[in-house]
Order: structure tokens, then C-alpha cells, then sequence
């Protein structure tokens, strides 16, 4: 499967972006978007904000809810219904 | 707490571990109603293998994993449910948004901005995160079910791209196609209304 150039194709360079932190692209392609992003300010800035949105994107899901928060009374009632109900295998 | 090769307890696990099962599954999913259900299902399917239970690790963290797998189960759902083609015409794809189709360059009025992420922030810090992070939670449920799935499980869950394939039943070059556009949504979303928006009043 060839991949094509990301020398002059910011679409191509910013989709490489997000598969080359899953797999090891090809030399040639390699060079291809390093010297992309040295010369697009567009794409060198997309270089850093895609990971950063990653990285907050785990930040977020642990922070998002308090420490303080409980199961609501009547989703606990409810479940224990259901386990109670729950006949074992 | 947890001694070696416990006898599981359920009727314990609701008292015991139904808010931290049900504050994990809020976490990760959008509504209180899912997170509820999750809990649930994580428990009756903990109850059906409960002869898989040896006690090798304590009930707490097999009860853990149950629900990360029952999250990732909800993922899988989500994407499945309205199936949606992701092989468009370059010129309806979601990404004729964003470049050109002719050459692929940026769409002037699409170019991404600089992004002021240092440590001098606007204000207290905390709050601003916590802000930020709402926002980028509220940019997360506009993405179509698909985007969602791959963001979430990929970066969230952190599941290697081959497992959210399988997961999804999706090839390698679709789920890049799907990361691609729910990166490119999420940055514009994020640059609209956090980056470029004014600063709170402090």
C-alpha cells in the first residue's frame, strides 16, 4: 500500500500525524512530512496541538466528575433489584 | 482490606463499590443515565462469572476490569448504531471542510492558529483547566458516534489502534481516516471556544 506524498498536501501531512504515533512510516514518507512541516507554520502547528488534545482528553475523563459524586439512590435501589432478581447460572 | 483468595461478596459490591464503579463510568461516558446502566451491567455480568472469581486479584479490581469492558462494549454499540460510510467523494468527505479538495492545502479560513498553552494561563490555573476540560468534553459529544468511539477508546481508554480495529470491525485505514477528522474537530471546536474565545472575568 503506497502512501501518497505529504510534501505539498497539508490533508496528507495531518492524517501521517496521527498514524505515525501507532506505526513506523516509511523512510521516504518520513522525510517527506519533516520537511512539510518545517516549511507549513499550519501543519507545524497541528504537529503539537493533536497530541495535546490526547493527552487532555485522559486529563479530562479522570477530572470530570468529583470525588463526591454517588449512585443516585434509585439507580441503587433499582440494581439491587436486579441482582436480587438475577438468577445465578 | 482484601486478603489472599477471598470469597467475592455480592451482595456487597453495590455498598461496597457501586460510587467508584458508577464516578468511573461518568468519566467516560456522556450521561449520568449510561453510567448508571454500566454499573449495572457490570454487576450482573459479575455475578454470572462469579465461578471465574478465584481470588488472584481482589474483587475490587476484577469488578474494574468488567466495567472497562463494558465500556468499551458501549463504544462499540455507539459506532455500530446509524452505520455511516465513511468513503465519500473528496468533495462531500467531512475533510473538504477543513483543505481544498484540489491540492489538499488548508482552507485559508480553516488555518490553525497559535495556541497560548503555557504555564502563564489566564488567570487561576485550576479553574481554567477545569474549564478546558469541560469544553473539550462538550467538543467530544458533537463528533459523529464513529470519531467518538476511536477518540475515546484510543486516547482515553488508551486501547492500541489494532484492538479498537477489531473492536469496530474496521479497517486500519478507515480507523486513521476517523482519528483524522475527530482530531480536526476537536482542534477547530476547541480553538473557536476556548483559544479565540475572551478570557473569563477573573
Amino acid at each position: 500500500m503506497s502512501i501518497p506524498s505529504p510534501l505539498f498536501n497539508c490533508q496528507q501531512a495531518t492524517l501521517l500525524i496521527e498514524r505515525r504515533v501507532d506505526e513506523v512510516l516509511p523512510l521516504k514518507t518520513r522525510v517527506q512530512l519533516w520537511t512539510h512541516l518545517r516549511l507549513c507554520p499550519y501543519c507545524h502547528r497541528y504537529a503539537f496541538q493533536s497530541p495535546f488534545i490526547a493527552r487532555q482528553a485522559k486529563a479530562a475523563a479522570e477530572a470530570k466528575v468529583p470525588a463526591d459524586v454517588v449512585l443516585p439512590l434509585a439507580a441503587r435501589r433499582r440494581i439491587q433489584q436486579v441482582l436480587d432478581n438475577h438468577d445465578r447460572p | 482490606m482484601t486478603t489472599l483468595l477471598a470469597t467475592p461478596e455480592p451482595q456487597q459490591w453495590l455498598l461496597r463499590f457501586g460510587d467508584e464503579l458508577y464516578r468511573f463510568a461518568l468519566g467516560r461516558v456522556a450521561d449520568a443515565a449510561t453510567a448508571e446502566d454500566l454499573v449495572q451491567e457490570t454487576l450482573v455480568s459479575a455475578l454470572d462469572a462469579l465461578d471465574s472469581f478465584r481470588g488472584q486479584a481482589s474483587e475490587r479490581t476484577w469488578l474494574f476490569v468488567i466495567l472497562k469492558r463494558k465500556i468499551i462494549d458501549h463504544y462499540r454499540r455507539q459506532a455500530r448504531s446509524p452505520f455511516m460510510p465513511l468513503a465519500l467523494s473528496p468533495d462531500q468527505a467531512p475533510e473538504a471542510e477543513f483543505f481544498r479538495p484540489a491540492d489538499g492545502h488548508w482552507r485559508p479560513e480553516q488555518y490553525p492558529s497559535r495556541w497560548e498553552v503555557g504555564d502563564e494561563g489566564r488567570g487561576d490555573l485550576r479553574l481554567e483547566q477545569q474549564e478546558f476540560q469541560q469544553i473539550l468534553q462538550s467538543c467530544q459529544q458533537r463528533l459523529s458516534p464513529q470519531q467518538l468511539a476511536v477518540f475515546v477508546l484510543r486516547f482515553v481508554e488508551e486501547l492500541p489502534a489494532e484492538d479498537i480495529c477489531q473492536e469496530l470491525d474496521i479497517s486500519s485505514s478507515n480507523y486513521w481516516v476517523l482519528v483524522h477528522r475527530a482530531k480536526l474537530y476537536l482542534r477547530r471546536c476547541l480553538e473557536k471556544n476556548w483559544f479565540q474565545a475572551p478570557a473569563p472575568r477573573s
